[in-house]
């Protein structure tokens, strides 16, 4: 038997496997790993000069860039060849129907955060409001994360948003235009805070120097077509490390299907993707931390709950694009990044939310992914993203989950979940946020925003929260789970609220925290 | 097969040439046919007989094209279009096609404009298109 068993390898699976390294642990993970990539080095655009044909590692032979014009929409990151892997079989082995989610799972070593915006920002005492734990319960655990995985950024005007880091490396090396902005807003600070506004530099779990023997970042624009950078932080690197040190036990090709609280124990049961097989595992404790999704359908399937409504969260996106008109026909900067340049946030005095955004550059993708989107002739959108987009950032702006009863996540006996998330922008944020940027010479329209699906945020949680008095399909501050002596959800499903920020760095917190609390149980 | 391979290598023999002034790369060609078989497998009747007309008459598929994607039309076309673009894009001599290589404000205002006028004159042209071979 052993210890704990541990299901799923992204942020919480690694960082609740960390916290019980050296103990009797087993993983178990699909577990899907990147193929190899033996030819693409050095900057996209250097590279798309130089070498004839990129088909191969942009399209691929399977013609898996071309994704989304026959199958539904997903990410630009990951429907590129080499990076595939990501999403690799989750809708066969853990389907999903919807008419207003565009859910996306992933079976991959260290999940979804393969392909993560790497954006680490700490919740705050108002983003913990209705979870049972303090901030001063997250915070040692914070900080030995930002130690072991490296974290690049600066403490400016956000610190009191994103929480003050100790040990932060430089941060990342901004481009032309995130420069301008960042400069702009500073001469109009004040006026800027008066609306509600705060720009400053992205926290990201991105090396800007080596560190824990990885190397720095290259600014080689790769984010979408390469995987396993090693400047970018993946949960998969920190459950090889373990697995390599024999710290743990790592078992691929496993699907979990459900568990069963016996005498001293959990035994978990799980097929074999090889043979067809379903095996069983035996562990005094068992962790979840199979992403929100998978976790909910996992608890669902072991109390054989076909009718339950679980409530689920997830952050609405809008998409403004902005233009600084006198860089229109510039050099497009080739040595960037596609992670976020610049961080927003957004407290409007009439509301209680408080929104965040990130600016991005326009670097990452094809021109062909983003070319049928704008209302224009083809050669006219060819045109225009070539002497627009030196000049254009894009402001993805995130809303807090809602909490709306409306919203749920069931289990249907066919093994499909069934999901339903309404909402719909007002623009309030977006029309003043435009506004806003006008000022500084940054041109958008309303009328220019786009709002991708819900789903796409890939921010999901809250489908069995934590709660003080947890009732049925809730947890408790420890994580574990309402009615069970040992097991704990460890992943997103176990947050009480979801506010506008990226999620990933507080999943990996609390999994830490509360994966400590499995090991002195155990001791 | 053969005859649907002639018709795609047709196909994307007639849409380059709306875009692009050099000549077809050959492993251009192959990919496209490839391409759509994967796609577009089993194209319906009316989409496979717009695309057919199309290429025949030598019409105007740009034209077409936006015509119909302004008015939440048929995707078949928009698809197939986008397919060739992602395959010349990854190619180095059409990095020019994508990415500005000659800086220059005026001459980029002007572009732009002219690209703006050209959507016009293409929607109007395209919705006439789209009218009179009664494509939907």
């Amino acid at each position: 038997m052993y210890d704990a068993v541990i299901v799923g390898s992204g942020p919480a699976g690694a960082f609740s496997a960390y916290a019980l390294q050296g103990r009797n642990v087993l993983i178990l993970d699909v577990g899907y790993r990147p193929p190899k990539v033996s030819d693409l080095e050095g900057n996209l655009y250097v590279l798309r000069q130089q070498r004839e044909d990129l088909f191969e590692e942009l399209i691929g032979s399977e013609f898996e860039g071309l994704h989304n014009i026959h199958k539904r929409n997903i990410s630009l990151k990951l429907k590129s060849p080499y990076m595939s892997y990501i999403v690799r079989d989750w809708a066969e082995l853990m389907p999903v129907r919807s008419g207003n989610f565009e859910a996306v799972a992933s079976f991959a070593l260290g999940g979804l955060a393969n392909a993560w915006g790497a954006g680490v920002f700490r919740f705050t005492t108002k983003d913990l409001a209705g979870f049972p734990i303090k901030l001063a319960d997250l915070e040692p655990f914070y900080d030995e994360i930002s130690n072991h995985m490296g974290i690049s950024g600066a403490n400016d005007d956000l610190a009191s948003y994103f929480g003050a880091e100790p040990h932060l490396l430089p941060p990342m090396r901004l481009t032309r235009l995130a420069s301008d902005i960042l400069d702009r807003f500073r001469i109009r600070k004040a006026g800027f805070e008066r609306q509600g506004i705060t720009i400053g530099r992205p926290r990201l779990a991105v090396l800007t120097e080596p560190h824990n023997g990885r190397a720095a970042y290259q600014y080689d624009n790769l984010e979408f077509y390469r995987p396993y950078n090693p400047a970018i932080y993946n949960p998969a690197f920190t459950i090889d490390e373990l697995a390599a040190r024999n710290q743990v036990t790592l078992h691929t090709g496993y699907l979990v299907h459900e568990y069963k609280e016996q005498d001293g124990g959990v035994e978990v049961t799980a097929r074999n993707l090889s043979t067809g097989s379903y095996e069983k595992f035996l562990g005094k404790n068992l962790i979840l931390a199979a992403g929100t999704l998978g976790t909910s359908k996992i608890v669902l399937e072991a109390n054989r709950d076909y009718e339950s409504r679980l409530p689920i969260l997830d952050n609405p996106l809008a998409c403004i694009p902005l233009f600084r008109l006198s860089r229109i026909g510039a050099s497009l900067e080739i040595h960037d990044s596609a992670l976020g340049q610049l961080n927003l946030i957004y407290q409007d005095a009439n509301s209680p939310d408080l929104l965040q955004g990130t600016i991005y550059g326009t670097t990452g993708p094809l021109r062909s992914d983003v070319l049928f989107q704008f209302p224009l002739s083809i050669w006219a959108n060819l045109t225009w993203a070539r002497y627009l987009s030196p000049a254009m950032a894009l402001l993805m702006l995130f809303y807090p989950g809602s909490n709306d009863s409306s919203n749920y996540i069931r289990l249907k006996p066919d093994g499909a979940l069934d999901i339903n998330y309404e909402w719909k922008s007002n623009q309030v944020a977006e029309r003043r946020l435009i506004r806003a940027f006008r000022r500084i010479g940054y041109f958008s329209a309303a009328a220019l925003c786009q709002y991708p699906a819900m789903g796409s945020s890939l921010h999901y949680a809250g489908t069995l929260p934590m709660k003080t008095n947890a009732g049925c399909y809730q947890t408790g501050a420890d994580g574990r789970l309402y009615g069970t002596k040992a097991v704990y959800v460890a992943d997103g499903a176990c947050f009480s609220a979801l506010p506008a920020k990226n999620l990933t760095f507080t999943i990996m917190a609390n999994a830490l925290r509360i994966a400590r609390k499995v090991r002195t149980s155990l001791e | 097969m053969a005859d649907d391979r002639t018709a795609l290598e047709s196909e994307a023999r007639h849409f380059y040439a709306l875009f692009f002034r050099r000549p077809l790369p050959g492993p251009v060609v192959e990919r496209y046919v490839a391409a759509n078989h994967l796609c577009f497998p089993a194209l319906d009747p009316k989409a496979r007989e717009m695309v057919a007309t199309i290429v025949t008459r030598r019409l105007d598929a740009e034209a077409i094209e936006l015509a119909l994607r302004l008015r939440k039309g048929s995707r078949v076309l928009t698809g197939k279009i986008q397919i060739l673009f992602y395959l010349v894009e990854v190619r180095s001599e059409y990095y020019g096609y994508f990415i500005n290589q000659a800086p220059g404000w005026w001459s980029a205002v002007l572009r732009l404009l002219g690209a703006a006028v050209r959507t016009g004159w293409k929607c109007a042209k395209g919705l006439y298109l789209v009218w009179r071979y009664d494509f939907v």
